[in-house]
């Protein structure tokens, strides 16, 4: 018997997940590396005070899902009347392409309702999860169903408070889910189930994958717990308690080497966690970046994210990963979002201003602002071959020009 | 007007300390801190005990809800606000039995109202009771003589009597500003649409669901239920009039000095939300979405209605009251403030912005803050339980109607309605299993 020393362990985040992809796709809910960064340079980061070009608006129906896009492509769900609708629209206009419909309850308990899951995008197919667990998988050119189930029912699995959240992840002929205790694996092809977890209650984050001692693990939260689980064969390795009111666990985990960040909003807090396959255990803890529903981004060295509860105070801040030392805070965005590109934060506030600035630890100094959207902004902005995609409760989808004009 | 609310705040707190000197259990001690215990540990509750915490006069010594992971959240917040380390329990008949308590803060949902607060009363505890006092008539009666019978403060949680702008916006009626009153509507809107029904599931394995249940029928688990949604399903609570209703109500009451009314008529339905569903698979919610309760008064009329869809702000305002009166409108509203109309339209239109505590907008702080005043000076808090009783009879009078089908007539000094006797028997309600419906 042995065992390794801790530095003998190497970890990766599985960045070829998305081998077939264009440098500037966005074929997952946070972006190819999934981590909310784009590697998108030469986008127009200042606009004239008329503000930049929206170069078509439409409606995808209520909902928070976010934008996957691949190509001259985009995907999102969005619920018109207790029916879900995939949506496949035309990036250059709008306008759809396909879109497959089914019937899916609102389920409006708190808040507007709808999907609140993003759709990824992999080889031919897009596949795509319902708060009530419909998972699709659909041919992303004509939108023919490939396959499709419930994987709550298939499973036996409750569905948590708010529905499933989970975005799907795939991993080479594999789909992951954040769905019963400690995620659900299954066959991207077919569907057919390699593993479940327990019928205990989903967090709302979205599964990160990590390589520990060369072997695929996943970091997936419940409603209380945060935890490691082998992809092999679905064994917990290990779980921090992170007990949340309402059970909601819904921002990404944030893989940097072998530690961990997580966070959580209703008064839970953050936390960095050095960990190996066997174990966690905490770096610093404390409750001043509160991801209540949108994920930070770790850029440099420092964590930017949204601090505190929609309703409450909420503050844009910047956070040392290695200490947890708050650098900065900038109030009056709400419960906004926010993505990274090119060393900027892409950030949409909640009453749906968008702003663009330096990603800088020392200060938040914004080089551009403008309303994209009315009503309430959940949804995390995406940029994507030179438009960002923004969205609203409601439904509205903006596509902001930030191409670049070449001289006149 | 921060200023004006601290001096507003202690000088209610010097009175009750001077009149503390009486003899009376707690008074003697100026540094007294109360045995306090939490039954109904979740958001409200949680509310209403950091306000107390953060008073300093109060030890929190124990907890309760049937939801284990509720209970444990809520002794870390505890600790983490204090050196207080509260003992933990899923079964509040134990608490009561062990814990000693001089204030017990209830914020259960209102099917376990009447039977904590009689449970806490009768191990002489002292009582903060979140509104409703009861799930029906003869449990909010029944509560109200356990307090007079122990000689126990009873304050209900209606902090809408004591937040600034509502005492100021009474007292600029009372003053006649608003000239004679003529009618008065209350109405709180909100957005919505069809309810598809929500799966039924085995309850999660920290929750009791069988004691989350208690007196009321045990019906399947579902997580539109548990947490927060109780107030939908009328076994454990009586629907938006049933919640938001008593505070208005209650203003009425305020403004007119009145009890009770004579007659009552109510009507309502589910027909955006859909026929109500429960059966072994699954369930829906069983309030009404949109309902209108009439309640005619000696001298006047009040209306109350609410919606729970086209909720798109096209009125000027969604939720209070409106006060008819000769001399023009008033709102009284929640985050709005009120605002004076008057009918001379040369005259300026008057308005007071709303002062609360956030989050969520109340004034528990000078509620509790009147609540340690009564018990110290053996006055009656200014939300006393009979207060509570009256606002809360409103709205189970409301529902009882609603439920009947017809307009009752109300003896409000027997608590009878009268020539009905149908309608009599809803007073009460059969409880379940080991739980004894309290005598009144």
């Amino acid at each position: 018997m042995f065992k390794k020393p801790a530095c003998a362990i190497f970890l990766c985040i599985l960045t070829n997940l998305f081998a077939s992809v264009r440098a500037d796709d966005w074929p997952a809910r946070r972006g190819p590396t999934s981590d909310g960064i784009s590697k998108e340079s030469e986008w127009l980061a200042q606009w004239p005070s008329s503000g930049p070009t929206i170069r078509w608006r439409t409606n995808v129906g209520t909902g928070f899902s976010s934008i996957a896009t691949q190509g001259d492509r985009l995907y999102t769900l969005g619920n018109v009347d207790d029916q879900e609708s995939i949506h496949c629209l035309d990036t250059e206009t709008g306008k759809s392409i396909w879109q497959h419909t089914y019937d899916c309850a609102l389920d409006d308990r708190f808040f507007e309702g709808g999907p609140t899951s993003t759709p990824t995008i992999d080889g031919d197919c897009v596949y795509s999860l319902s708060r009530q667990g419909d998972l699709f998988c659909c041919d992303k050119n004509s939108g023919k169903v490939v396959w499709a189930k419930n994987v709550a029912e298939k499973t036996s699995t409750r569905i948590p408070g708010w529905g499933f959240s989970s975005s799907p992840v795939i991993l080479n002929q594999q789909l992951l889910l954040g769905v019963g205790d400690a995620g659900l694996l299954l066959n991207k092809t077919d569907g057919e189930i390699v593993w479940q977890s327990g019928d205990g209650e989903a967090g709302y984050m979205s599964p990160q994958v990590v390589q520990i001692n060369d072997r695929p693990h996943a970091l997936i939260a419940s409603g209380k717990f945060y935890q490691c689980v082998d992809l092999e064969n679905g064994e917990v390795k290990w779980k921090h308690r992170w007990l949340t009111t309402y059970g909601c666990n819904a921002a990404d985990p944030i893989v940097s080497m072998n530690k961990v960040f997580i966070s959580s909003g209703y008064g839970r807090g953050a936390a960095v966690l050095e960990f190996t396959d066997t174990d966690a255990k905490v770096v610093w803890a404390h409750k001043e970046l509160q991801n209540q529903m949108n994920s930070s981004v770790l850029l440099n060295g420092y964590l930017f994210g949204f601090d505190g509860n929609e309703g409450g105070e909420v503050e844009l801040k910047c956070v040392e990963f290695a200490t947890g030392k708050v650098i900065w805070s900038f109030a009056g965005l709400g419960a906004g979002s926010l993505m990274s590109a090119d060393g900027k934060l892409i950030v949409l506030s909640e009453t749906g201003e968008l702003l663009i600035a330096p990603a800088l630890s020392t200060e938040f100094n914004p080089t551009a602002r403008a309303k994209a959207l009315d009503g309430k902004c959940w949804t995390v902005p995406v940029l994507s071959n030179k438009s960002i995609y923004c969205r609203n409760a409601a439904g509205d989808l903006v596509c902001v020009d930030v191409q670049i004009s070449k001289a006149k | 007007m921060t200023l004006h609310r601290r001096s507003f705040v202690q000088s209610t707190l010097a009175s009750g300390l001077l009149l503390g000197a009486a003899p009376r259990i707690h008074a003697a001690n100026k540094a007294k801190k109360y045995r306090t215990a939490l039954i109904g540990s979740g958001w409200w509750g949680m509310n209403i005990l950091k306000e107390a915490m953060a008073a300093g006069n109060c030890t929190v010594v124990a907890l309760a809800d049937v939801d284990q992971d509720v209970l444990d959240l809520a002794a870390e917040k505890v600790t983490e606000l204090s050196s207080d380390n509260p003992k933990t329990y899923q079964d509040v008949r134990e608490l009561i039995d062990k814990e000693q308590i001089d204030i017990a803060i209830i914020a259960t949902p209102d099917h376990w109202h009447a039977l904590n607060a009689i449970s806490a009363i009768g191990a002489g505890a002292h009582v903060f009771v979140e509104k409703p006092t009861g799930h029906t008539i003869v449990e909010s009666r029944a509560m109200l003589n356990a307090a007079r019978a122990a000689d126990r403060t009873v304050q209900v949680g209606l902090h809408r009597r004591i937040g600034p702008h509502y005492v100021s916006g009474m007292k600029f009626l009372k003053d006649g500003n608003a000239g004679d009153i003529g009618a008065v509507r209350m109405f709180v809107h909100s957005g919505g649409g069809k309810e598809k029904p929500t799966a039924n599931s085995k309850p999660p394995e920290t929750l009791d669901w069988d004691m989350y249940c208690g007196p009321a029928p045990l019906r399947p688990y579902c997580r539109k239920i548990h947490p927060g949604g109780f107030r939908n399903f009328l076994d454990f609570a009586n629907g938006t009039l049933g919640d938001w209703g008593v505070h208005w109500l209650d203003q009425v009451l305020w403004w007119s000095d009145e009890k009770y009314p004579k007659k009552i008529f109510s009507t309502g339905s589910r027909t955006i939300s859909g026929e109500a569903i429960l059966n072994e698979k699954e369930q829906t919610t069983d309030a009404p979405d949109a309902q209108i309760a009439v309640y005619e008064f000696e001298s006047f009329t009040a209306t109350w209605e609410h919606r729970k869809f086209a909720g798109n702000s096209a009125e000027q305002h969604s939720i209070g009251c409106y006060f008819y009166g000769t001399k023009g409108t008033f709102h009284m509203g929640w985050r709005d403030g009120w605002t004076f109309h008057p009918a001379d339209t040369k005259q300026p239109v008057v308005h007071q912005d709303a002062q609360h505590s956030e989050p969520d907008g109340h004034s528990i702080k000078l509620l509790w803050a009147d609540f340690i005043a009564a018990i110290e000076s053996g006055k009656r808090p200014t939300c006393d339980i009979e207060i509570g009783h009256n606002a809360t009879n409103m709205s189970l009078l409301g529902m009882l109607s609603f439920k009947l089908g017809r307009s009752i007539e109300w003896d409000g000094a027997k608590e009878k309605i009268i020539g009905d006797e149908e309608a009599n028997k809803l007073l009460r309600r059969e409880y379940r299993g080991p739980w004894k419906y309290p005598s009144a």
